[in-house]
């Protein structure tokens, strides 16, 4: 089942990377997210599932909808025909090179060993991580300034 | 380490694999955008997939959340560039930017 979630994954991946409509490229990023979101379920992180379901699938989705929306013009961004064609060959042959390293290296890398977690998530986040809290809503609020700031009225507007 | 960490870096490695193609390879500005989240989605799979294995998965949890912010942080910034840029070039090729140009 986890390797199914995994395909489907890299699969959304590949479609939104080469749909030349940008609206269905867009829509395959969201089903990749929610694959995405089933793998964090499956490996028992349910938090960050919901949160990548939620921001990721919705929210992002909804944003990159509206700059399509804002922005698209039918004959826009030709892509080069070779590098679309050299795709296939350059993927086959990292999965083999990426089949070698794990097979070779990293499957033998030993694990330092580390105490397990205790407790529940809200105790790590508020408690543990409480610097992070901090850190995101500098963040964010950087983040609405720039966007404010790139769609302020210029005086020269009209 | 074991299979199942293993594994899960696998697709990591394809998903960095084709997010870098989409950077490189790609010529519109939201294409460009796209290759950055499916480099994003890599970094979550392998966080959340080593917290798995070291048994440490609240911890791996509250990184993802902090990284989903800074993600979605980022994206509404250059998606209002974008839209900025396409205000001016009447374009979303990355050929046409060259305002800059020597």
């Amino acid at each position: 089942m986890h390797i199914f979630l995994l395909l489907g994954l890299v699969l959304c991946s590949i479609l939104a990377v080469f749909f030349s409509d940008l609206l269905k490229a867009a829509i395959s990023l969201a089903g990749a997210s929610v694959f995405l979101a089933l793998v964090l379920f499956e490996m028992g992180a349910t938090y960050a599932g919901v949160f990548e379901i939620s921001v990721v699938a919705g929210l992002i989705t909804v944003l990159f909808i509206a700059t399509i929306s804002l922005t698209e013009k039918k004959e826009d961004a030709k892509h080069n025909k070779r590098m679309r064609l050299l795709f296939p060959l350059v993927f086959i042959g990292f999965i083999l090179i990426d089949v070698l390293v794990m097979s070779q290296y990293l499957v033998k890398l030993s694990s330092l060993a580390g105490p397990a977690e205790t407790g529940v998530f809200g105790q790590v986040f508020w408690g543990g991580r409480t610097f992070d809290l901090v850190a995101q809503i500098a963040i964010i609020l950087a983040g609405v300034f720039c966007v404010l700031a790139l769609f302020r009225k210029r005086s020269g507007d009209e | 380490m074991s299979d199942f960490w293993t594994v899960n870096i696998f697709f990591v490695g394809l998903l960095f694999l084709i997010g870098l193609y989409c950077l490189l390879a790609m010529k519109s500005l939201i294409k460009l955008l796209i290759g950055l989240e499916l480099l994003a989605k890599g970094i979550m799979l392998a966080l959340i997939a080593t917290g798995f294995e070291k048994n440490t998965i609240l911890t791996a949890q509250s990184l993802a959340i902090s990284f989903i912010v800074v993600e979605v942080s980022v994206l509404a910034t250059a998606m209002a560039m974008i839209i900025n840029m396409y205000r001016h070039t009447k374009s979303l090729d990355i050929k046409n930017l060259t305002n800059l140009k020597g």
